[in-house]
């Protein structure tokens, strides 16, 4: 039988079954294409040495009868071959498909139109798309380590962007023709193809069973897909199955388009490739390329194609990269996924999805003052379900000095507290009680910080909520769940419980914990409260200054420096007499210590500023009597110091304080005390209030 | 559920280079490319970071690190978040104990 009536006989295998089973319509196809191919190259090697003159004028016609790659695009004429109900070729075929009538394939002559109106082109075959462009499922062709990263995209892509495990399934097994755009002809000049890289006479692993097989014929690679390439770049950066890290312009080269792809389409129970082999390698053989400008032997273009492979080689080729079928690779990804599905995920998946929250706040805020939009970070979620099971993974048996871990699957690992450890009776001993007992205050004081955290966590999450809901009613209770528990960490920070002390707040003050906690918390407080904690913390400067060791006290300073920017003159006077009045211990006052410590002077500048602030503003002051002179004084004490010790770099340096120092003293002190401030605040920001 | 409090800050640091130390003593400077929930590691451009004794790295370029051989993984520290992470991990005790 001629080549065209197997060119026939395997376009109309390709119309049968239009409608529904678009599905084996296309995997019909892609057995045609190669026949075709195949066929493309014999005609190529007839018009080069000649050929039979009957055969030659079939061929001709057959030319204008472009072969068809793509289903349901252009279609040939009528061609005067045999009718093409002749499915019963040596034309491999899984499935044996009713032929379509003239009548039906005419229809979709005019459905599909003519593609390659430019009169230089003689000889158009549409270009099929690339393999993996049609199916994310034989994307494993010939980029195996794109394949380690496209897979594990299936779960990593976020939601909000292409979810390629979406697409997928839908892909893998349905119509390609649904999702891949229509090339568009207007695009670049139609190219020549891809070389073709020969035979597939020898197919050395074919009975090896599935994997081998494909390992075995990749070498043998044949680049089927894409006789346009430029055509088909476009096409392919739009197809929404492009994962994300778009990689190189599509390989032409390395489609195995080998019968074990089809296997992998058939899924898992289709027939052995055996039947494929022979008649198969036979058709891949013959091969036509597309007219153009250069016609290329497909030698030629072969050649041309291996000595581009080898410069891309080593990157996309994974001989390994074919032991499991995407199917597979997908199922065992999905397995990982189901373990990490929640009903929660803003609890489980709790530090990404605020960091990232943050993130975008921050580059949003960043877009808003100008600069350029920041590349949006990439967002990786997991899936989340209906969370089943619960389960109690500590267990205290009573009397036992300690808690049974109960290790599971979902938690081999789980820590036991600390306090109950300590808290257990232990043998006292009288040299080291006093270390026992300062370590057991520690914790205690570290576990009340523990549970006022867990209760700010929860205020800030309502209060966050509050500002986006809008049910007045909702406000409320939102409102009032903050009010009930901000007064509950209060009181605890306030007087912590189990621990007998007459000062407020310092043992919770003294921790570096505490320190972070107040800060975060200041804010939730109304400003009476927040100016009794700053009186406090005033008060008890020195010793948090002496015994600040991890430095954690500036941590306090943006959320002390609010409130001192709400408060009054007279209250202000009140804060300042904290600084000024002598130690009942010593005869120093807190002023030289405040002026060696960061956050001391930073303090005493944010309070000195908003002093200027106010007196310099039009505002009316309720100033109490002697509060004028008590500043007055204050001032000055300040200003004497500040001139004559050196000074520490603040955390921020008010702008206004050297016009307050204007004001009450003589120039020359001034310039001192310029001079001196200047000295110390190379780098730090000034602040204009 | 596992715990799930590393998995979700290992996501934030995709993208980002970090050093793994294996519990072999191996330390593999990389791009972090993904992670799972046990903190299995795949890093790409790798480069085996103390002086190159392990000549056998020469070539790769990607690896997959299991999670359970992994001793340490340093991280840039501007992108980490401290006490959110703090945070993170008081709302995951928060979680467990129920």
């Amino acid at each position: 039988m001629s080549e065209l009536e197997q060119q026939d006989a395997a376009e109309s295998c390709c119309y049968g079954e239009r409608g529904g089973e678009d599905e084996g319509v296309m995997e019909e196809c892609e057995l045609e294409e190669m026949g075709e191919e195949d066929e493309e190259i014999d005609l190529y090697n007839e018009e080069t040495f000649g050929i039979d003159l009957d055969e030659r004028s079939d061929e001709e016609t057959g030319d204008s009868t472009d072969i068809l790659v793509f289903c349901g695009k252009r279609s040939p004429p009528p061609p005067p071959s045999p009718p093409p109900s002749t499915p019963t070729t040596p034309v491999p075929q899984p499935q044996v498909l009713p032929a379509l009538s003239r009548g039906q394939r005419d229809r979709r002559v005019l459905r599909t139109g003519d593609m390659f109106e430019d009169p230089a082109v003689m000889r158009t075959v549409e270009g099929r798309p690339s393999l993996q462009s049609l199916d994310s499922a034989i994307v494993d062709s010939h980029i195996g380590s794109l394949c380690e990263t496209l897979d594990p995209d299936t779960w990593m892509l976020s939601p909000y962007g292409r979810s390629r495990k979406a697409l997928g399934p839908m892909l893998h097994d349905k119509a390609i023709i649904t999702v891949i755009d229509r090339p568009d002809p207007a695009r670049a000049p139609l190219d020549f193809l891809p070389p073709l890289r020969h035979p597939f006479a020898t197919c050395p692993l074919r009975g090896s069973g599935k994997r081998g097989g494909q390992r075995g014929l990749h070498p043998l690679v044949r680049p089927l897909g894409q006789r346009y390439l430029s055509q088909m770049g476009p096409m392919l950066s739009r197809s929404p199955v492009r994962p994300r890290p778009a990689f190189s312009p599509p390989q032409p080269y390395m489609q195995p388009f080998t019968p074990k792809m089809m296997h992998l389409r058939f899924g898992a129970h289709s027939p052995s490739p055996a039947p494929f082999c022979s008649p198969s390698s036979h058709i891949l053989q013959r091969f036509r390329f597309p007219g153009h400008v250069t016609q290329l032997h497909p030698q030629h273009r072969r050649l041309l194609s291996q000595r581009h492979q080898r410069s891309h080689r080593g990157d996309n080729l994974d001989p390994n990269g074919q032991l499991m079928s995407i199917k597979e690779k997908e199922w065992i990804i999905r397995l990982q996924m189901i373990q990490l599905q929640s009903e929660n995920p803003h609890l489980d998946d709790y530090y990404y999805q605020e960091y990232y929250q943050r993130l975008e706040a921050k580059i949003a805020e960043e877009e808003m003052l100008g600069d350029k939009s920041k590349r949006e970070p990439p967002k990786l979620t997991t899936p989340y379900v209906t969370k089943t099971e619960t389960y109690t993974p500590v267990v205290h048996i009573e009397g036992s000095l300690g808690q049974v871990a109960v290790s599971t699957c979902f938690s081999p690992r789980r820590a036991i507290d600390a306090v109950h450890a300590a808290q257990s009776p232990e043998e006292p001993r009288f040299s080291e009680q006093e270390q026992l007992d300062s370590r057991k205050q520690r914790l205690v004081v570290l576990h009340n910080i523990e549970k006022c955290y867990m209760v700010l966590l929860e205020v800030e999450e309502a209060a966050k909520r509050k500002a986006t809901v809008f049910s007045e009613e909702e406000r409320e209770r939102l409102e009032e769940k903050v009010q009930r528990r901000v007064k509950l960490i209060y009181s605890q920070l306030q007087y912590p419980a189990n621990l007998e002390t007459a000062e407020e707040f310092l043992p919770c003050l003294l921790v570096s914990k505490g320190k972070r906690l107040l800060a975060r918390f200041l804010p939730f407080l109304s400003q009476d409260i927040a100016l009794h904690v700053l009186k406090t913390v005033t008060l008890h400067l020195p010793v948090l200054m002496s015994r600040d060791v991890d430095e954690a006290l500036p941590v306090m300073y943006p959320s002390l420096c609010t409130v001192i920017g709400r408060l009054s003159f007279s209250q202000l006077i009140g804060v300042l007499k904290g600084f000024t009045t002598t130690l009942p211990d010593s005869k120093e006052r807190c002023l030289p210590m405040a002026c060696q410590n960061k956050f001391g002077i930073s303090l005493l500048y944010a309070l000195l500023s908003q002093g200027e602030r106010l007196l310099s503003s039009d505002t009316p002051m309720d100033a109490g009597i002697g509060d004028y002179e008590t500043w007055t004084e204050t001032v000055f004490l300040v200003a004497r110091e500040l001139s004559h010790s050196s000074l520490v770099e603040p955390l921020l340096l008010p702008s206004n304080l050297l016009s307050l120092f204007c004001r009450y003293l003589d120039k020359h002190t001034v310039h001192q005390l310029e001079d001196s401030m200047e000295r110390s605040t190379a780098g730090c920001p000034a602040v204009p209030s | 559920m596992f715990w799930l409090l590393f998995y979700s800050f290992f996501k934030s640091l995709v993208g980002k280079d970090v050093v793994v130390e294996l519990k072999n003593d191996l330390s593999i400077c990389g791009t972090l490319h993904s992670v799972d929930q046990y903190l299995n590691i795949k890093l790409t451009d790798i480069s085996v970071t103390d002086p190159e004794k392990y000549p056998h790295m020469l070539s790769v370029k990607n690896c997959f690190i299991r999670g359970s051989v992994v001793r340490y993984v340093q991280l840039p520290a501007d992108e980490v978040d401290t006490q959110l992470l703090q945070d993170a991990a008081r709302k995951e005790a928060m979680q467990q104990k129920q």
